[in-house]
Protein backbone atom coordinates (compact mmCIF):
# COMPACT_ATOMS: atom_id res chain seq x y z
CA UNK A 1 0.00 0.00 0.00
CA UNK A 2 2.85 2.68 1.27
CA UNK A 3 6.23 2.39 0.06
CA UNK A 4 9.25 3.95 0.36
CA UNK A 5 12.50 3.41 -1.79
CA UNK A 6 15.75 5.10 -0.39
CA UNK A 7 13.63 8.33 0.16
CA UNK A 8 15.47 11.48 1.60
CA UNK A 9 14.85 14.71 2.42
CA UNK A 10 17.38 17.61 2.82
CA UNK A 11 16.45 21.16 3.26
CA UNK A 12 17.31 23.80 1.50
CA UNK A 13 19.78 25.03 4.94
CA UNK A 14 21.44 21.25 4.17
CA UNK A 15 20.01 19.96 7.25
CA UNK A 16 18.17 16.32 6.52
CA UNK A 17 15.05 15.84 7.85
CA UNK A 18 15.12 11.95 6.12
CA UNK A 19 17.88 9.89 5.08
CA UNK A 20 17.33 7.26 2.84
CA UNK A 21 14.23 5.68 4.18
CA UNK A 22 13.26 2.34 2.61
CA UNK A 23 9.52 0.73 4.20
CA UNK A 24 6.81 -0.84 3.20
CA UNK A 25 3.55 -0.49 4.77
CA UNK A 26 0.66 -2.91 3.88
CA UNK A 27 -2.53 -2.93 3.26
CA UNK A 28 -4.87 -2.37 6.25
CA UNK A 29 -1.86 -2.09 8.82
CA UNK A 30 -1.73 -0.21 12.21
CA UNK A 31 1.50 1.38 12.21
CA UNK A 32 2.99 4.04 14.77
CA UNK A 33 5.72 6.06 13.91
CA UNK A 34 7.68 7.12 16.95
CA UNK A 35 11.07 8.61 17.54
CA UNK A 36 12.40 12.42 19.39
CA UNK A 37 11.10 15.84 18.27
CA UNK A 38 12.99 16.34 14.83
CA UNK A 39 13.68 12.97 13.94
CA UNK A 40 11.87 12.84 10.69
CA UNK A 41 7.83 11.77 11.65
CA UNK A 42 6.04 14.64 10.50
CA UNK A 43 8.31 14.68 7.37
CA UNK A 44 8.01 11.10 6.86
CA UNK A 45 3.92 11.28 7.09
CA UNK A 46 3.70 14.81 4.78
CA UNK A 47 5.44 13.20 1.64
CA UNK A 48 2.70 10.32 1.52
CA UNK A 49 -0.15 12.92 1.26
CA UNK A 50 2.45 15.18 -0.95
CA UNK A 51 2.78 18.28 1.48
CA UNK A 52 6.51 17.83 0.57
CA UNK A 53 8.19 16.06 -2.13
CA UNK A 54 12.19 14.07 -1.30
CA UNK A 55 15.03 15.05 -2.26
CA UNK A 56 15.69 11.94 -3.53
CA UNK A 57 14.00 8.59 -3.80
CA UNK A 58 10.70 7.22 -4.78
CA UNK A 59 7.29 6.77 -2.79
CA UNK A 60 4.41 4.76 -4.16
CA UNK A 61 1.30 4.77 -2.38
CA UNK A 62 -1.29 2.55 -4.26
CA UNK A 63 1.36 2.14 -6.46
CA UNK A 64 1.48 5.49 -7.23
CA UNK A 65 4.68 7.61 -7.58
CA UNK A 66 3.61 10.58 -5.50
CA UNK A 67 6.45 12.65 -6.63
CA UNK A 68 5.14 12.33 -9.98
CA UNK A 69 1.26 13.26 -9.63
CA UNK A 70 0.99 16.17 -11.23
CA UNK A 71 -0.05 19.42 -9.25
CA UNK A 72 -3.68 19.61 -10.36
CA UNK A 73 -4.19 16.12 -9.20
CA UNK A 74 -2.65 16.34 -5.58
CA UNK A 75 -6.70 16.66 -4.73
CA UNK A 76 -7.61 13.54 -5.66
CA UNK A 77 -4.36 11.50 -4.28
CA UNK A 78 -5.56 13.69 -0.74
CA UNK A 79 -9.12 12.60 -0.91
CA UNK A 80 -7.90 8.78 -0.25
CA UNK A 81 -5.98 10.11 2.62
CA UNK A 82 -7.38 10.84 5.53
CA UNK A 83 -5.29 13.19 7.70
CA UNK A 84 -5.53 14.03 11.80
CA UNK A 85 -2.90 16.81 13.20
CA UNK A 86 -1.63 16.90 17.03
CA UNK A 87 -3.36 20.80 16.33
CA UNK A 88 -6.71 19.56 15.04
CA UNK A 89 -6.82 22.48 11.66
CA UNK A 90 -10.88 22.97 12.30
CA UNK A 91 -12.16 25.85 10.70
CA UNK A 92 -13.44 27.82 13.74
CA UNK A 93 -15.80 30.13 11.48
CA UNK A 94 -17.70 27.22 10.80
CA UNK A 95 -19.69 24.72 12.80
CA UNK A 96 -19.20 21.16 13.01
CA UNK A 97 -21.68 19.72 10.47
CA UNK A 98 -19.81 22.30 8.18
CA UNK A 99 -15.96 21.46 9.08
CA UNK A 100 -17.00 17.34 8.44
CA UNK A 101 -18.80 17.68 5.39
CA UNK A 102 -16.43 20.02 3.32
CA UNK A 103 -15.41 16.91 1.26
CA UNK A 104 -18.74 16.09 0.69
CA UNK A 105 -19.45 19.54 -0.56
CA UNK A 106 -16.57 19.43 -2.97
CA UNK A 107 -17.70 16.27 -4.20
CA UNK A 108 -21.04 17.88 -5.16
CA UNK A 109 -23.55 15.86 -2.95
CA UNK A 110 -26.77 17.11 -1.89
CA UNK A 111 -27.37 19.00 1.31
CA UNK A 112 -29.07 16.11 2.54
CA UNK A 113 -26.98 13.75 1.22
CA UNK A 114 -23.75 15.63 3.04
CA UNK A 115 -25.76 15.84 6.55
CA UNK A 116 -26.02 11.95 6.45
CA UNK A 117 -22.51 10.94 5.87
CA UNK A 118 -21.63 13.70 8.13
CA UNK A 119 -23.94 12.39 11.07
CA UNK A 120 -22.33 8.83 10.31
CA UNK A 121 -18.52 9.73 10.59
CA UNK A 122 -19.95 12.20 14.05
CA UNK A 123 -21.46 9.33 14.80
CA UNK A 124 -18.63 6.73 14.42
CA UNK A 125 -16.61 9.68 16.62
CA UNK A 126 -19.54 9.58 19.20
CA UNK A 127 -20.52 13.54 18.54
CA UNK A 128 -23.66 13.16 16.12
CA UNK A 129 -25.36 15.49 19.18
CA UNK A 130 -22.80 18.31 18.29
CA UNK A 131 -23.05 18.92 14.64
CA UNK A 132 -24.53 22.67 15.16
CA UNK A 133 -21.81 23.60 17.85
CA UNK A 134 -18.38 25.54 16.92
CA UNK A 135 -15.10 24.20 17.02
CA UNK A 136 -14.26 27.10 20.24
CA UNK A 137 -17.80 24.96 21.78
CA UNK A 138 -15.66 21.90 21.94
CA UNK A 139 -13.11 20.29 24.60
CA UNK A 140 -9.92 19.17 22.90
CA UNK A 141 -11.08 15.89 23.00
CA UNK A 142 -13.66 16.43 21.34
CA UNK A 143 -12.16 18.58 18.78
CA UNK A 144 -9.72 16.10 18.23
CA UNK A 145 -12.89 13.43 17.80
CA UNK A 146 -14.13 16.30 15.02
CA UNK A 147 -11.38 16.13 13.06
CA UNK A 148 -11.15 12.35 12.74
CA UNK A 149 -14.46 12.52 11.69
CA UNK A 150 -13.67 15.17 8.81
CA UNK A 151 -10.51 12.48 7.87
CA UNK A 152 -13.38 9.79 7.82
CA UNK A 153 -15.52 11.25 6.19
CA UNK A 154 -14.75 9.96 2.54
CA UNK A 155 -13.59 6.35 4.36
CA UNK A 156 -10.16 6.93 3.00
CA UNK A 157 -8.19 3.53 2.43
CA UNK A 158 -5.35 5.18 4.41
CA UNK A 159 -5.82 7.12 7.51
CA UNK A 160 -2.77 9.45 8.86
CA UNK A 161 -2.51 11.14 12.10
CA UNK A 162 0.16 13.54 13.05
CA UNK A 163 0.60 13.45 16.72
CA UNK A 164 -3.44 13.69 17.06
CA UNK A 165 -3.07 12.85 21.20
CA UNK A 166 -0.03 15.19 22.00
CA UNK A 167 -2.59 18.05 23.15
CA UNK A 168 -4.40 15.64 25.20
CA UNK A 169 -4.54 14.00 28.60
CA UNK A 170 -3.77 10.18 28.84
CA UNK A 171 -7.33 9.54 29.17
CA UNK A 172 -7.96 11.61 26.65
CA UNK A 173 -5.29 9.87 24.50
CA UNK A 174 -6.20 6.46 25.16
CA UNK A 175 -9.82 7.49 23.93
CA UNK A 176 -8.98 8.56 20.76
CA UNK A 177 -6.37 5.65 20.23
CA UNK A 178 -9.30 3.39 20.94
CA UNK A 179 -11.03 5.31 18.26
CA UNK A 180 -8.19 4.68 15.46
CA UNK A 181 -8.14 1.22 16.48
CA UNK A 182 -12.25 0.52 15.62
CA UNK A 183 -10.96 2.82 12.42
CA UNK A 184 -8.16 0.01 11.73
CA UNK A 185 -10.46 -3.07 12.65
CA UNK A 186 -12.45 -1.92 9.75
CA UNK A 187 -9.87 -2.31 7.55
CA UNK A 188 -8.33 1.36 7.12
CA UNK A 189 -4.62 1.32 7.23
CA UNK A 190 -3.20 3.71 10.01
CA UNK A 191 0.37 5.58 10.58
CA UNK A 192 -0.02 6.82 14.22
CA UNK A 193 3.09 9.15 14.97
CA UNK A 194 3.84 9.51 18.36
CA UNK A 195 6.85 9.58 20.69
CA UNK A 196 4.49 8.29 23.52
CA UNK A 197 6.27 4.87 24.63
CA UNK A 198 3.29 4.03 27.20
CA UNK A 199 0.53 4.85 24.75
CA UNK A 200 2.92 2.68 21.67
CA UNK A 201 3.41 0.14 24.04
CA UNK A 202 -0.47 -0.67 25.36
CA UNK A 203 -1.24 -1.14 21.96
CA UNK A 204 1.77 -3.69 20.83
CA UNK A 205 0.87 -2.94 17.02
CA UNK A 206 4.14 -2.44 14.22
CA UNK A 207 6.55 0.21 15.56
CA UNK A 208 9.16 2.22 12.79
CA UNK A 209 11.10 4.23 15.05
CA UNK A 210 13.37 7.09 13.78
CA UNK A 211 16.22 9.15 14.70
CA UNK A 212 18.09 11.89 12.84
CA UNK A 213 16.27 10.96 9.57
CA UNK A 214 17.09 7.55 9.63
CA UNK A 215 14.72 4.68 10.18
CA UNK A 216 16.46 2.62 12.91
CA UNK A 217 14.00 -0.02 14.13
CA UNK A 218 11.45 -1.78 12.59
CA UNK A 219 9.52 -3.58 15.14
CA UNK A 220 6.56 -5.89 13.97
CA UNK A 221 3.17 -6.21 15.76
CA UNK A 222 2.64 -8.72 18.57
CA UNK A 223 -1.24 -8.34 17.62
CA UNK A 224 -2.77 -10.98 15.01
CA UNK A 225 -3.35 -9.07 11.50
CA UNK A 226 -6.61 -7.83 11.42
CA UNK A 227 -8.86 -8.88 8.42
CA UNK A 228 -9.41 -6.23 5.36
CA UNK A 229 -13.14 -5.89 4.11
CA UNK A 230 -13.31 -3.60 0.99
CA UNK A 231 -13.61 0.19 1.58
CA UNK A 232 -16.21 1.86 0.33
CA UNK A 233 -16.27 5.69 -0.56
CA UNK A 234 -18.79 8.52 -1.37
CA UNK A 235 -18.06 8.29 -4.72
CA UNK A 236 -18.55 4.86 -5.41
CA UNK A 237 -20.92 3.72 -7.91
CA UNK A 238 -20.37 7.06 -9.57
CA UNK A 239 -17.72 6.97 -11.86
CA UNK A 240 -15.40 3.64 -11.84
CA UNK A 241 -13.52 4.38 -13.97
CA UNK A 242 -11.81 7.86 -12.25
CA UNK A 243 -9.34 7.56 -9.47
CA UNK A 244 -11.58 7.72 -6.11
CA UNK A 245 -12.28 11.32 -5.37
CA UNK A 246 -11.22 12.28 -9.12
CA UNK A 247 -14.00 14.86 -9.58
CA UNK A 248 -14.99 18.43 -8.23
CA UNK B 1 -19.75 20.31 -7.53
CA UNK B 2 -21.71 21.53 -10.46
CA UNK B 3 -21.53 24.90 -11.60
CA UNK B 4 -24.14 26.43 -10.12
CA UNK B 5 -23.24 25.15 -6.63
CA UNK B 6 -20.36 26.41 -7.14
CA UNK B 7 -21.49 29.69 -8.44
CA UNK B 8 -23.65 30.09 -5.38
CA UNK B 9 -20.68 28.45 -3.01
CA UNK B 10 -18.28 31.10 -4.51
CA UNK B 11 -20.80 33.97 -4.44
CA UNK B 12 -21.37 33.42 -0.60
CA UNK B 13 -18.05 33.03 0.53
CA UNK B 14 -16.56 36.09 -1.27
CA UNK B 15 -19.67 38.15 0.66
CA UNK B 16 -18.31 36.91 3.63
CA UNK B 17 -14.52 37.52 2.62
CA UNK B 18 -15.69 41.17 1.66
CA UNK B 19 -17.49 41.46 5.13
CA UNK B 20 -14.71 40.03 7.10
CA UNK B 21 -11.67 42.26 5.46
CA UNK B 22 -14.22 45.57 5.57
CA UNK B 23 -12.54 48.77 5.76
CA UNK B 24 -9.73 47.64 3.35
CA UNK B 25 -12.61 46.04 0.70
CA UNK B 26 -14.08 49.39 0.95
CA UNK B 27 -10.91 51.20 0.53
CA UNK B 28 -10.39 48.82 -2.90
CA UNK B 29 -14.21 49.74 -3.81
CA UNK B 30 -13.90 53.25 -3.40
CA UNK B 31 -10.51 53.29 -4.92
CA UNK B 32 -11.84 51.30 -8.34
CA UNK B 33 -14.76 53.54 -8.46
CA UNK B 34 -12.86 57.04 -8.60
CA UNK B 35 -10.77 55.86 -11.13
CA UNK B 36 -14.03 54.17 -13.21
CA UNK B 37 -15.82 57.56 -12.42
CA UNK B 38 -12.79 59.95 -14.02
CA UNK B 39 -12.42 57.41 -16.94
CA UNK B 40 -16.15 57.62 -17.63
CA UNK B 41 -15.87 61.51 -17.30
CA UNK B 42 -13.16 61.32 -19.52
CA UNK B 43 -15.23 59.83 -22.20
CA UNK B 44 -18.22 61.68 -21.84
CA UNK B 45 -16.28 65.05 -22.17
CA UNK B 46 -14.64 63.47 -24.91
CA UNK B 47 -17.56 62.19 -26.54
CA UNK B 48 -19.51 65.44 -26.41
CA UNK B 49 -16.48 67.46 -27.22
CA UNK B 50 -15.86 65.65 -30.29
CA UNK B 51 -20.02 65.79 -31.44
CA UNK B 52 -19.11 69.47 -30.61
CA UNK B 53 -16.29 69.37 -33.15
CA UNK B 54 -18.01 67.63 -36.10
CA UNK B 55 -21.02 69.89 -35.50
CA UNK B 56 -18.59 72.67 -36.03
CA UNK B 57 -17.07 71.21 -39.03
CA UNK B 58 -20.69 70.41 -40.85
CA UNK B 59 -21.01 74.54 -40.19
CA UNK B 60 -17.44 75.25 -40.75
CA UNK B 61 -16.81 77.71 -43.93
CA UNK B 62 -14.54 78.20 -45.88
CA UNK B 63 -14.50 81.93 -47.46
CA UNK B 64 -11.98 83.83 -50.05
CA UNK B 65 -12.90 87.41 -49.92
CA UNK B 66 -11.54 89.25 -53.35
CA UNK B 67 -10.89 92.98 -53.98
CA UNK B 68 -13.33 95.10 -55.59
CA UNK B 69 -10.99 96.12 -58.63
CA UNK B 70 -10.52 92.30 -59.79
CA UNK B 71 -11.42 91.48 -62.91
CA UNK B 72 -13.78 88.58 -64.51
CA UNK B 73 -10.78 87.12 -65.28
CA UNK B 74 -8.88 87.50 -61.95
CA UNK B 75 -12.18 86.12 -60.51
CA UNK B 76 -12.66 82.98 -62.42
CA UNK B 77 -8.16 82.32 -61.52
CA UNK B 78 -9.36 82.24 -58.38
CA UNK B 79 -12.45 80.40 -58.46
CA UNK B 80 -9.94 77.46 -60.39
CA UNK B 81 -7.91 77.32 -57.99
CA UNK B 82 -10.39 77.02 -55.39
CA UNK B 83 -12.24 74.33 -57.41
CA UNK B 84 -8.95 72.05 -58.46
CA UNK B 85 -8.29 71.79 -54.53
CA UNK B 86 -8.61 68.41 -53.21
CA UNK B 87 -10.70 69.01 -50.22
CA UNK B 88 -13.54 71.19 -52.00
CA UNK B 89 -16.58 69.41 -52.21
CA UNK B 90 -18.82 72.37 -53.89
CA UNK B 91 -18.10 76.44 -55.03
CA UNK B 92 -20.56 79.00 -54.77
CA UNK B 93 -20.09 82.86 -55.97
CA UNK B 94 -21.15 85.34 -53.79
CA UNK B 95 -21.97 88.93 -55.25
CA UNK B 96 -21.57 91.88 -53.95
CA UNK B 97 -25.56 91.93 -53.58
CA UNK B 98 -26.46 88.44 -52.77
CA UNK B 99 -23.66 89.44 -49.34
CA UNK B 100 -25.73 92.57 -48.61
CA UNK B 101 -29.13 90.60 -49.16
CA UNK B 102 -27.78 88.24 -46.70
CA UNK B 103 -26.13 90.64 -44.11
CA UNK B 104 -29.51 92.19 -43.74
CA UNK B 105 -31.50 89.17 -42.98
CA UNK B 106 -29.40 88.45 -40.58
CA UNK B 107 -28.52 92.49 -38.63
CA UNK B 108 -31.72 93.84 -40.01
CA UNK B 109 -30.79 96.86 -37.76
CA UNK B 110 -27.67 97.16 -39.10
CA UNK B 111 -28.81 97.73 -42.59
CA UNK B 112 -28.86 100.86 -42.83
CA UNK B 113 -24.68 101.05 -42.52
CA UNK B 114 -24.38 99.13 -45.54
CA UNK B 115 -26.56 101.26 -47.60
CA UNK B 116 -24.67 104.55 -46.15
CA UNK B 117 -21.71 102.56 -47.82
CA UNK B 118 -22.41 102.20 -51.02
CA UNK B 119 -21.76 99.18 -53.53
CA UNK B 120 -18.33 98.73 -52.53
CA UNK B 121 -19.24 97.52 -48.90
CA UNK B 122 -19.21 94.18 -49.37
CA UNK B 123 -17.00 92.48 -51.14
CA UNK B 124 -17.13 89.90 -53.64
CA UNK B 125 -16.19 86.25 -52.49
CA UNK B 126 -15.99 82.67 -53.33
CA UNK B 127 -17.79 80.25 -50.83
CA UNK B 128 -16.28 76.25 -50.72
CA UNK B 129 -18.07 73.21 -48.49
CA UNK B 130 -14.70 71.88 -47.66
CA UNK B 131 -14.74 68.25 -47.00
CA UNK B 132 -13.42 66.72 -43.56
CA UNK B 133 -9.65 67.38 -44.13
CA UNK B 134 -7.29 64.31 -42.17
CA UNK B 135 -4.85 64.84 -39.74
CA UNK B 136 -2.47 63.57 -42.01
CA UNK B 137 -3.41 65.88 -44.69
CA UNK B 138 -3.38 69.26 -42.50
CA UNK B 139 -0.67 70.77 -43.35
CA UNK B 140 -1.22 70.59 -47.08
CA UNK B 141 -4.27 72.04 -46.40
CA UNK B 142 -2.87 74.84 -44.89
CA UNK B 143 0.01 75.24 -47.34
CA UNK B 144 -2.76 75.42 -49.71
CA UNK B 145 -4.69 78.11 -48.14
CA UNK B 146 -1.49 80.03 -47.41
CA UNK B 147 -1.08 79.99 -51.73
CA UNK B 148 -4.98 81.27 -51.91
CA UNK B 149 -4.16 83.96 -49.68
CA UNK B 150 -0.52 84.88 -51.84
CA UNK B 151 -3.19 84.67 -55.35
CA UNK B 152 -3.65 88.16 -57.05
CA UNK B 153 -6.54 89.57 -56.04
CA UNK B 154 -7.63 87.59 -52.96
CA UNK B 155 -7.97 90.07 -49.92
CA UNK B 156 -8.64 87.60 -46.94
CA UNK B 157 -9.41 83.54 -46.69
CA UNK B 158 -11.51 83.11 -43.89
CA UNK B 159 -10.92 78.90 -43.27
CA UNK B 160 -12.66 78.09 -39.72
CA UNK B 161 -11.09 74.12 -40.21
CA UNK B 162 -8.22 76.05 -38.72
CA UNK B 163 -9.41 76.99 -35.71
CA UNK B 164 -11.48 73.67 -35.63
CA UNK B 165 -8.67 71.58 -36.20
CA UNK B 166 -6.75 73.43 -33.57
CA UNK B 167 -9.71 72.42 -31.39
CA UNK B 168 -9.77 69.10 -32.35
CA UNK B 169 -5.89 69.03 -31.29
CA UNK B 170 -6.80 69.78 -27.90
CA UNK B 171 -9.50 66.88 -27.77
CA UNK B 172 -7.00 64.22 -29.17
CA UNK B 173 -4.89 65.79 -25.84
CA UNK B 174 -7.58 65.76 -23.42
CA UNK B 175 -8.26 62.13 -24.40
CA UNK B 176 -4.78 60.65 -24.26
CA UNK B 177 -4.20 62.57 -21.11
CA UNK B 178 -7.44 60.91 -19.51
CA UNK B 179 -6.87 58.04 -20.96
CA UNK B 180 -3.42 58.17 -19.32
CA UNK B 181 -4.67 59.11 -16.26
CA UNK B 182 -7.54 56.64 -16.00
CA UNK B 183 -5.10 53.68 -16.75
CA UNK B 184 -2.87 54.80 -14.03
CA UNK B 185 -5.74 55.00 -11.40
CA UNK B 186 -6.86 51.67 -12.90
CA UNK B 187 -3.49 50.04 -12.10
CA UNK B 188 -3.61 51.52 -9.05
CA UNK B 189 -6.94 50.18 -8.45
CA UNK B 190 -5.73 46.40 -9.21
CA UNK B 191 -3.05 47.04 -7.17
CA UNK B 192 -5.39 47.83 -4.36
CA UNK B 193 -8.08 45.24 -5.06
CA UNK B 194 -4.84 42.45 -5.27
CA UNK B 195 -3.84 43.70 -2.31
CA UNK B 196 -7.58 43.26 -0.75
CA UNK B 197 -7.52 40.15 -2.14
CA UNK B 198 -3.88 38.61 -0.68
CA UNK B 199 -5.15 39.66 3.02
CA UNK B 200 -7.97 38.50 2.62
CA UNK B 201 -6.23 35.35 1.51
CA UNK B 202 -3.94 35.71 4.64
CA UNK B 203 -6.87 35.68 6.87
CA UNK B 204 -8.09 32.89 5.45
CA UNK B 205 -4.91 30.97 5.22
CA UNK B 206 -5.15 28.45 7.75
CA UNK B 207 -8.78 27.12 6.03
CA UNK B 208 -7.06 27.42 2.85
CA UNK B 209 -4.51 25.04 4.14
CA UNK B 210 -7.43 22.91 5.62
CA UNK B 211 -9.17 23.09 2.06
CA UNK B 212 -6.04 21.57 0.86
CA UNK B 213 -6.08 19.11 2.83
CA UNK B 214 -8.97 17.47 2.48
CA UNK B 215 -8.60 17.56 -1.13
CA UNK B 216 -9.74 20.65 -2.55
CA UNK B 217 -9.02 21.43 -5.68
CA UNK B 218 -7.25 25.00 -6.88
CA UNK B 219 -10.76 25.88 -8.78
CA UNK B 220 -12.56 25.34 -5.37
CA UNK B 221 -10.16 27.05 -3.41
CA UNK B 222 -9.27 30.16 -5.58
CA UNK B 223 -12.81 30.59 -6.68
CA UNK B 224 -14.00 32.74 -3.74
CA UNK B 225 -11.06 34.72 -4.35
CA UNK B 226 -11.98 35.29 -7.68
CA UNK B 227 -15.54 36.13 -7.16
CA UNK B 228 -13.86 38.62 -4.42
CA UNK B 229 -12.14 40.78 -6.84
CA UNK B 230 -15.19 40.80 -9.00
CA UNK B 231 -17.30 41.96 -6.36
CA UNK B 232 -15.59 44.84 -5.81
CA UNK B 233 -14.81 45.67 -9.16
CA UNK B 234 -18.57 45.76 -9.78
CA UNK B 235 -19.74 47.64 -6.85
CA UNK B 236 -16.89 50.41 -7.94
CA UNK B 237 -17.88 50.30 -11.56
CA UNK B 238 -21.63 50.30 -10.17
CA UNK B 239 -20.67 53.23 -7.74
CA UNK B 240 -19.01 55.06 -10.50
CA UNK B 241 -21.67 54.70 -12.97
CA UNK B 242 -24.24 56.14 -9.99
CA UNK B 243 -21.69 59.21 -9.50
CA UNK B 244 -21.74 60.23 -13.43
CA UNK B 245 -25.32 59.80 -13.69
CA UNK B 246 -25.61 62.58 -10.66
CA UNK B 247 -23.14 65.08 -12.21
CA UNK B 248 -24.75 64.54 -15.43
CA UNK B 249 -28.42 65.21 -13.49
CA UNK B 250 -26.56 68.56 -12.12
CA UNK B 251 -25.62 69.93 -15.57
CA UNK B 252 -28.21 68.88 -17.31
CA UNK B 253 -30.62 71.98 -16.29
CA UNK B 254 -26.84 74.22 -17.68
CA UNK B 255 -27.01 72.70 -20.54
CA UNK B 256 -29.31 75.24 -22.18
CA UNK B 257 -28.14 78.56 -20.81
CA UNK B 258 -23.71 77.75 -20.66
CA UNK B 259 -21.87 76.83 -23.87
CA UNK B 260 -19.37 75.16 -21.99
CA UNK B 261 -21.49 72.82 -20.39
CA UNK B 262 -23.30 71.95 -23.16
CA UNK B 263 -19.78 71.66 -25.40
CA UNK B 264 -18.67 69.11 -22.67
CA UNK B 265 -21.90 67.22 -21.51
CA UNK B 266 -25.22 67.73 -22.91
CA UNK B 267 -24.99 63.92 -24.35
CA UNK B 268 -24.44 61.55 -21.25
CA UNK B 269 -23.22 57.52 -21.42
CA UNK B 270 -25.32 55.57 -23.54
CA UNK B 271 -26.53 52.02 -21.71
CA UNK B 272 -23.75 50.19 -23.30
CA UNK B 273 -21.38 52.26 -22.10
CA UNK B 274 -22.45 51.85 -18.64
CA UNK B 275 -22.71 48.59 -18.45
CA UNK B 276 -19.04 48.30 -20.04
CA UNK B 277 -17.43 50.92 -17.68
CA UNK B 278 -19.21 48.47 -14.84
CA UNK B 279 -17.60 45.36 -16.71
CA UNK B 280 -14.75 47.05 -17.08
CA UNK B 281 -14.19 47.27 -12.71
CA UNK B 282 -15.16 44.04 -12.81
CA UNK B 283 -12.36 42.70 -14.88
CA UNK B 284 -10.22 45.22 -13.16
CA UNK B 285 -11.20 43.26 -9.89
CA UNK B 286 -10.83 39.92 -11.19
CA UNK B 287 -7.10 40.68 -12.62
CA UNK B 288 -6.44 42.20 -8.95
CA UNK B 289 -7.50 39.13 -7.66
CA UNK B 290 -5.58 37.18 -10.19
CA UNK B 291 -2.17 38.49 -9.56
CA UNK B 292 -2.50 38.32 -6.26
CA UNK B 293 -3.20 34.27 -6.10
CA UNK B 294 -0.67 33.51 -8.66
CA UNK B 295 2.14 34.24 -5.30
CA UNK B 296 -0.24 32.82 -3.17
CA UNK B 297 -0.05 29.39 -4.97
CA UNK B 298 3.49 29.87 -5.12
CA UNK B 299 3.49 30.24 -1.39
CA UNK B 300 1.65 27.15 -0.69
CA UNK B 301 3.78 24.51 0.21
CA UNK B 302 3.69 21.31 -1.31
CA UNK B 303 1.05 22.04 -3.83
Amino acid sequence: MIQFFGVSRRFSTGQSALDGITLEIARGEFCFITGASGAGKTTLLKLIFREDVPTSGQILVNGRNVSLIPRSKIPFLRRTIGVVFQDFRLIERKTIFENVAFLPRILGLDHGRQKRVAFEALRRVGLSHRMASFPSQLSGGEKQRVAIARALINEPEILIADEPTGNLDQDLSQEIVRLFLDIHLRGTTVLFATHDRVLIESVGHRVLTLAHGRLVDDRPSRRAPAAVPPTPTLDNGRDESATPGERA
Amino acid sequence: MNVLQAFSYFVREAAVGLARSLRVSLLAILTIAVSLFLSGMVLLVSKNLARTAQEWRAEARFTVYLAPEVDAAGKAAVGATIAQGRWTASLEEITPDVARERFERAFPSLSELVAERGEGALPFSFEAVIKPVPAADSAAFSAWVEELRRQPGVVMVDADQDWIGQVETVLTLIRGLGLALAAILLGASIFTIASVVRLTSFLYREEIAVMRLVGATEFYIRGPFYFEGILQGLLGGLIAAGALGGVHLLIEPRIASSLLAGALASKFLTPLELVALVAFGALAGWTGAVVSLNRETLDAPGS
